[in-house]
């Protein structure tokens, strides 16, 4: 047994090409979680029940089931239905990358919901009364005043939210997707050096963990430069 | 039609609470060797959990479970094949090396959670222990533990309910569990959607017991706090 360094050079080309679909499931994901997000935590706080009850039965149902398992309900469950084939979806629904975006977006959006409720009302409730009382909207109040903050609050949980989801998409390789951990499997499957290839698939992934990591620490930077340390 | 699966069902749910009993005890220990060690003041041991949890929470779980199978059967079979040239393969029992690799990755969480814990002692009580002639065992066996146990239980929460989770990864090593269960009732039913939604219900009732075990051991534990205003 040794470690094989020139397999992990030969497997460079391959893994390149898996970096790139598993960054391209992590930047659609997020945004279209982040937006599930935003709406999913304004139904919350809506006040109106009609409103909240399916924001919170749909992050609870989320957030309580494994992400693996939905993945599977959507790409494989969905052809049980012949009328769901025959439509217009199927095209979209048929392939892996849609359903791996849905998938995950769905999943995003549930744990985005949490954080950004929780930091709307991390938000000082003075700040709300300082608003009124200079004769803004209850709709000014929110984009100028709450929402910039809680956006401040929100930033450390959501980063580790990203790199959560950033390990999430690793999951697709169970629907037969060639990203980075697909593209790991297929070569350890042909090799059996599970070390060589998993261990430099695990680094990517770390790279691209900390880069998220320090993204997020310029942003949180650059929102609190008013705030004295 | 058999039903047959009907009954795999309920012993791929026994299976996910034994690697959850098995799981939890050994992310307890983790997350307590690394609590300690993030907080002792020997350097060595601060940057080697400090390795510890970076590595283990930037890596998509899937692969920590494919290299900690894959890559204990191929050292496992090597050395074996030193004694015994006629042996083929050679590996640690997928329902251990599963149940290790889920409490490596939540064990690198309840790290944190266990040093924030720790820290959320109030100093003034080790200080008292200490004039009142407690050794160092007896002041982190008395005085800490009963007290970071009421700080350290909502992370844990969230921790139990990972565990729970990942279990649903443990079909890609060969655990029969309900994501495997059905994988294989599918075959048989031709409902795949069904079949996982059914998946998806055994989960939700699981995190749902964890999520509601763990309110009430929160309220037990604060018993005997005076509520503030």
């Amino acid at each position: 047994m040794s470690f094989d360094l020139m397999l992990i050079a030969a497997s460079l080309p391959k893994i390149t090409t898996g970096v790139v679909l598993t960054l391209k499931l992590l930047g659609v994901s997020l945004l279209f979680g982040t937006a599930l997000g935003i709406g999913a935590a304004l139904m919350r706080i809506s006040g109106s029940r009609l409103l909240a009850w399916p924001s919170f039965a749909y992050s609870y149902v989320f957030r309580g089931t494994p992400m693996l398992v939905q993945l599977f309900i959507i790409y494989y469950g969905l052809s049980q239905f012949e009328g769901l084939r025959n439509s217009m979806l199927w095209p979209i629904l048929r392939e892996p990358f849609w359903c791996a975006v849905i998938a995950l977006s769905l999943n995003e959006g549930a744990y985005a919901a949490e954080i950004l409720r929780a930091a709307i009302r991390g938000v000082d409730q003075g700040l709300h009364e300082a608003g009124r009382a200079l004769g803004l909207s209850p709709r000014q109040r929110f984009m100028h005043v709450t929402a910039p903050i809680a956006v401040r609050l929100a930033l450390p949980a959501y980063g580790n939210e990203m790199i959560g989801l950033l390990k999430g998409t690793a999951l697709v390789s169970m629907i037969a997707m060639n990203d980075i951990t697909g593209v790991a499997r297929t070569i350890v499957a042909k090799t059996f050096a599970p070390y060589e290839i998993f261990i430099s698939a695990a680094i990517v992934y770390l790279s691209i963990t900390w880069v998220i990591q320090h993204g997020i620490r310029a942003a949180e930077r650059h929102f609190n430069r008013y705030i004295k340390q | 039609m058999s039903i047959a699966w009907v009954e795999n069902f309920l012993w791929g749910s026994l299976l996910i609470v034994r690697v959850f009993a098995v799981a939890l005890v050994l992310t307890v220990a983790w997350g307590m060797l690394g609590a300690s060690a993030k907080l002792s003041k020997h350097w060595l041991l601060q940057r080697l959990a400090a390795a510890y949890t970076s590595v283990f929470r930037g890596t998509p779980e899937l692969l920590v479970v494919l290299i900690l199978y894959f890559g204990s059967a191929v050292t496992l079979t090597w050395l074996t094949k030193m004694v015994n040239p006629a042996v083929k393969f050679v590996d640690i029992p997928p329902f251990w090396a599963g149940a290790l690799a889920i409490s490596l990755i939540v064990g690198a969480y309840a790290t944190e959670t266990f040093r924030g814990a720790l820290q959320g002692i109030d100093a003034g009580q080790t200080e008292a222990a200490r004039a009142l002639g407690l050794s160092g065992w007896q002041i982190f066996a008395h005085v800490k533990l009963p007290q970071m146990w009421r700080l350290a239980l909502p992370g844990l929460g969230n921790h139990m309910s990972s565990i729970i989770k990942d279990t649903a990864l443990l079909s890609v090593i060969g655990v029969e569990e309900i994501t495997y269960t059905a994988e294989m009732a599918t075959a048989l039913t031709g409902k795949p959607f069904s079949m996982y939604m059914i998946v998806a219900g055994i989960y939700l009732c699981f995190t749902s017991l964890v999520v509601f075990s763990v309110a009430r051991l929160e309220t037990r534990a604060n018993r005997y706090l005076v509520k503030s205003q």
